[in-house]
């Protein structure tokens, strides 16, 4: 017990010497939630949207100003002596929406009266919003037309549960959350355990009886310490700048957290004790702790999205488990009943983990 | 194989038997394909300090691994006190090259981590932690961060986390390397008494003057050991003596006498050193009438003939040639010729002076170096010696005083002064990450040896560092002496007039280090300046003249000889049946510095003439119930010499390390 604490204090001694470490260990983590839950936003507004009409009739001024009413949309000016494409070529525009002559008589008449709506498809979700939301305008604009007699027989009340504001910072928020404690903890650990190899200072451990459990336990902890740190300055911004809250019982979270401190703590120090060299280690951590997090996690896109020779791969990411507990907690509220399984999960996958670095450090010898 | 097979169970001094502490039986070591030490049997007594000497490569420090339980071994057995060396961890202490320590801690949390590791009590760790820093001089430094000590202080630390443990028996891996002259002696002085108090030390060392210092010497070669002995047992069995000659032209000297140089002829080996020349000689008084004669039929002088017992660094390069490990290598394609520049002064500084804020790293150092000569810049760690170093060469500006570099004054940076000059640095940055080649190729075309050329010289490089065929292997993989030699050989190849070697040989061996030297002395021939510096005083015997610095003064300037006569007093060489008792004794009388333990040999410097000194000693140790067995006036090493040039200027106030 005695040489746990010893190696955990020196692990953390070595941290807090280093400034530059301790920066990367608690304001990196701060930095980059606020950087890419404010920056990464996937709701859609103000995508500009260039009107030609050839009509300039009072229903073609009613169809254009149902599209300045919108939020997502925002109607901007064009020359008249330009093209259609030339807006969107350029840039200036994500959709053109022409209006042909006769629009107005044809509605009068109350024959068909169609218009053209140029996408750039070149962003295929963009696309679709707008188009979705182009079609949503243009059957509300019919309906007013038609005096808003006739009702469909079919009518979707939608109400949005755990998220009323569609806020897409509530949502990425926990994620981000998680993305920064599956990467800096384990970074540090990794870098850690490869400079004893490094600098030959392993021997010195190596020389002492210290079991590799001890050795190895006192450097996880270690790491948990700093990812529990972590946690707790980011779950402060969370709490305030990003207003979210308990749903409901927060013990499953509480312990997913302990165990996933673990389970990164784990991942980085396996990673130093097989790969004995920073600059690869570093690599290595990249690749589980920030890749595989951030694109197979379900952080960004539905982990149903993923295609299926590669959605297996999501199963073993540890970082899929956390965020559904972290996103759990905050907004569903599910509690345990919900989340049982992937508590259970980050707990096997961490002592996943940790007998492989146990395996690699066993003999506590040089290998030859 | 001449080996001096110890009896299983030893004797030790005081008579009683008892159970070795270091027991190994034929012990290998094997990495793939490579056999590193192969069936080697060694004993080491309690309270010996054992030396383990032998070329880059020749597996010692395969063997300290497993001795201190870090590595496995292929077959044979290691035993400390009878039982598996894995099994008696905590009983050893262990020093690696590196020092393993972690720069990123203070001195004190290094020693408690280290202690802590071994389930010291706490209390016991402060305290003897403590007590072992106070020994060192170092518990001021308690709070420093270890990265930032020099690396004197760096070993006493390392030895301090070693011996907090209270270790039986200590490991220690050419601990000294970088380490100056000042700092060593402590730490041998410090050895010798911890071997009195019964712990045992096996050690290894590159540097021969040092390993004197050892109870007894096992030389290892490519896995094997060939001999074990005291040091003067392995240099009587070469039953050789030794010639040192002073001539006016040494040059000419050494190309003649070394046609008649070879292990199987009258003369054995023919070393050139900064005013003499030191042959190997089989029957000296033969050799001394054949070589007066000789010379004189050649025109020159003999100024003066020497017999001396042979060194333990000519025993063992000796011994390796025998075995057929030559240092020649091919012949230096020379493309310039600077035989002209020879005797114009190409170095000149005149009161140079640097600070850095208000610390004076160097105050008026004046001194010439004239194209052909090699100067030797000797001084302990932080008196200034890399600072002029880089004032020399133009890469620092002095805060005052005027420099002049091959005839120029003006800027010292042009690229016409810049392609003259070579500079080897400390830590020469030779890239780890890529080729031998790849280096080699990249410094041919920084230093713009010219495209022609260029392919010759690499060649040469390969060769004379023992590494061709070998040219594709990534540098990073190599040991240290090896990369040395690459780095000494990229130094050289643009063939600049004036070099700056700091410490080019750090960690070198003795046959790598007298190529180095061959060379350095056929560059001087061909009229470049050369300055160098190092650690160790008995390599600096072979420059033409020295500079001494202490605290960034250059407090003595001469020739090798001229230095040592200017020596005041005499040096008398006891040996008593209980040295180190004898050594405190004597040392309570008098300034520490004029006595130390040469293994059973015990040095003292005196003022008085030889004779009363003896008896007056000799009547001193008597009356405390020493033995003095014999006693003798010895000569000065150079060493002796530097330590008490450092240590007259101490008192002065003048602070020998700056930290």
């Amino acid at each position: 017990m005695r040489r746990i604490v010893a190696q955990a204090r020196k692990e953390l001694t070595q941290i807090v010497r280093d400034w530059r470490t301790l920066a990367l260990a608690l304001a990196l983590p701060v930095a980059l939630l606020l950087l890419l839950s404010v920056g990464l936003s996937l709701t859609v507004n103000e995508l500009p949207l260039v009107v030609q009409d050839f009509d300039g009739s009072t229903a073609s001024n009613g169809l254009i100003d149902a599209f300045r009413a919108s939020i997502t949309l925002h109607v901007v000016s064009w020359p008249v002596d330009k093209t259609a494409e030339e807006a969107l070529a350029s840039n200036a525009a994500r959709a053109v929406l022409i209006i042909p002559s006769h629009f107005g008589r044809d509605m009068a008449r109350g024959v068909n009266a169609p218009v053209q709506l140029m996408v750039d498809a070149s962003d295929a979700n963009t696309a679709k919003l707008v188009s979705g939301d182009a079609s949503q305008i243009t059957s509300a604009y019919n309906q007013r037309m038609a005096g808003g007699m006739q009702t469909g027989p079919v009518q979707a009340a939608i109400r949005l549960w755990f998220n009323p504001g569609l806020s897409s910072k509530k949502f990425y928020g926990p994620g981000i959350f998680v993305l920064a404690l599956s990467m800096f903890p384990p970074l540090l650990a990794a870098l850690a355990m490869a400079k004893e190899g490094e600098q030959k200072t392993i021997l010195q451990v190596y020389v002492s009886s210290i079991p590799a459990h001890e050795f190895l336990l006192g450097k996880i902890i270690a790491f948990m310490a700093v990812a529990l740190a972590e946690c707790l300055v980011m779950s402060l911004l969370l709490f305030t700048y990003f207003g979210l809250s308990f749903a409901g019982d927060p013990t499953p979270v509480v312990i997913a957290t302990i165990l996933y401190a673990f389970c990164v703590a784990a991942f980085g120090t396996m990673i130093g004790a097989i790969i004995p060299n920073q600059a690869a280690a570093l690599q290595a951590v990249a690749v589980g702790g920030f890749l595989l997090v951030f694109l197979l996690s379900g952080l960004i896109f539905p982990v149903e999205n993923i295609p299926e020779g590669l959605r297996w791969i999501s199963y073993i990411v540890w970082g899929r488990y956390y965020i559904e507990i972290v996103r759990d907690a905050l907004l569903q509220g599910g509690g345990w009943p919900a989340v049982w399984f992937q508590v259970l999960i980050i707990g096997v996958i961490g002592a996943g983990f940790y007998g492989l670095a146990w395996h690699g450090m066993r003999k506590m010898q040089v290998k030859a | 194989m001449i080996t001096t097979s110890p009896a299983r169970i030893v004797e030790d001094h005081h008579g009683i038997t008892e159970q070795p502490a270091i027991d190994v039986r034929g012990l290998s070591k094997r990495y793939g394909k490579l056999e590193a030490v192969r069936g080697i049997t060694l004993e080491v007594r309690r309270g010996e300090i054992f030396g383990l000497i032998g070329p880059d490569g020749a597996g010692k420090t395969s063997t300290f691994q497993i001795l201190a339980g870090v590595m496995e071994a292929t077959s044979g057995s290691a035993n400390i006190f009878g039982r598996a060396a894995r099994e008696m961890r905590s009983q050893t202490g262990y020093l690696t090259q590196t020092f393993s320590l972690y720069p990123d801690l203070t001195v004190a949390e290094n020693i408690r981590y280290s202690g802590n590791l071994r389930r010291i009590p706490p209390h016991e760790i402060t305290e003897r932690g403590l007590q072992y820093l106070q020994l060192f001089d170092m518990d001021r430094f308690a709070d420093r961060l270890a990265g930032q000590l020099s690396g004197g202080m760096k070993q006493k630390l390392a030895l301090v986390c070693a011996l907090v443990p209270q270790p039986r028996v200590l490991l220690l891996d050419e601990p000294t390397t970088g380490v100056d002259p000042v700092s060593r002696r402590e730490f041998w002085d410090v050895l010798a008494h911890l071997t009195e108090e019964g712990l045992t030390i096996l050690l290894a060392t590159p540097y021969l003057d040092e390993a004197e210092r050892c109870h007894r010497i096992a030389f290892m070669y490519q896995g094997e050991i060939l001999q074990i002995g005291t040091p003067t047992e392995l240099c009587t069995s070469l039953g050789a003596k030794r010639i040192e000659l002073r001539t006016a032209d040494l040059r000419k000297a050494e190309s003649m006498l070394s046609r008649e140089t070879g292990p199987d002829k009258d003369i054995i080996d023919v070393q050139r050193f900064g005013d003499r020349l030191d042959l190997l000689v089989r029957d000296a008084d033969k050799e001394r009438k054949w070589l007066t004669e000789k010379l004189k039929g050649a025109g020159l002088s003999v100024d003066e003939m020497r017999v001396d017992e042979p060194t333990l660094e000519n025993t063992f390069v000796a011994r390796l040639r025998a075995l057929g490990r030559k240092a020649d290598t091919i012949e230096f394609p020379a493309k310039k010729d600077h035989s002209s520049l020879r005797g114009q002064v190409a170095v000149g500084a005149a009161n140079l002076v640097k600070e850095f804020g208000t610390f004076t790293a160097v105050r008026n150092v004046s001194l010439q170096i004239r194209n052909g000569e090699v100067y030797g810049l000797l001084g302990a760690n932080g008196a200034g010696k890399t600072t002029t170093i880089r004032m020399l060469c133009g890469l620092l500006d002095p805060t005052s005083g005027t420099m002049e570099l091959g005839g120029t004054s003006g800027n010292l940076r042009s690229e016409a002064v810049r392609k003259r000059i070579g500079y080897m640095s400390q830590k020469f940055s030779l890239y780890d990450d890529l080729t031998i080649r790849e280096n080699l190729d990249f410094f041919a075309g920084v230093y713009g040896v010219p495209e022609e050329e260029r392919e010759e010289k690499i060649r040469w490089v390969l060769s004379f560092s023992g590494l061709q065929g070998k040219q594709d292997q990534i540098t990073g993989s190599l040991p240290g002496g090896w990369k040395q030699r690459v780095a000494f050989g990229a130094a050289i190849m643009h063939e600049p007039d004036i070099l700056f070697l700091d410490e080019p040989t750090s960690g070198v061996d003795p046959l790598a280090r007298r190529a180095f030297w061959t060379m350095i002395n056929r560059l001087a021939d061909g009229g470049a300046a050369i300055l160098v510096t190092t650690h160790y005083l008995e390599e600096a015997e072979q420059c033409n003249r020295l500079g001494m610095m202490v605290a960034g003064e250059l407090v003595a300037e001469g020739t090798p000889s001229g230095i040592k006569s200017q020596q005041s007093g005499h040096l008398i060489e006891f040996i008593v049946d209980q040295p180190q008792r004898a050594a405190d004794l004597l040392k309570s009388d008098t300034e520490r510095w004029r006595v130390s333990l040469f293994g059973e040999r015990l040095h003292l410097i005196a003022e008085q003439d030889p004779a009363t000194a003896i008896q007056q000693t000799t009547k001193r140790l008597e009356e405390n119930g020493l033995h003095v067995i014999s006693a003798r006036e010895g000569r000065f090493s150079l060493e002796d010499v530097f330590i008490a040039i450092v240590e007259q200027t101490r008192p002065q106030g003048k602070p020998v390390t700056q930290n």
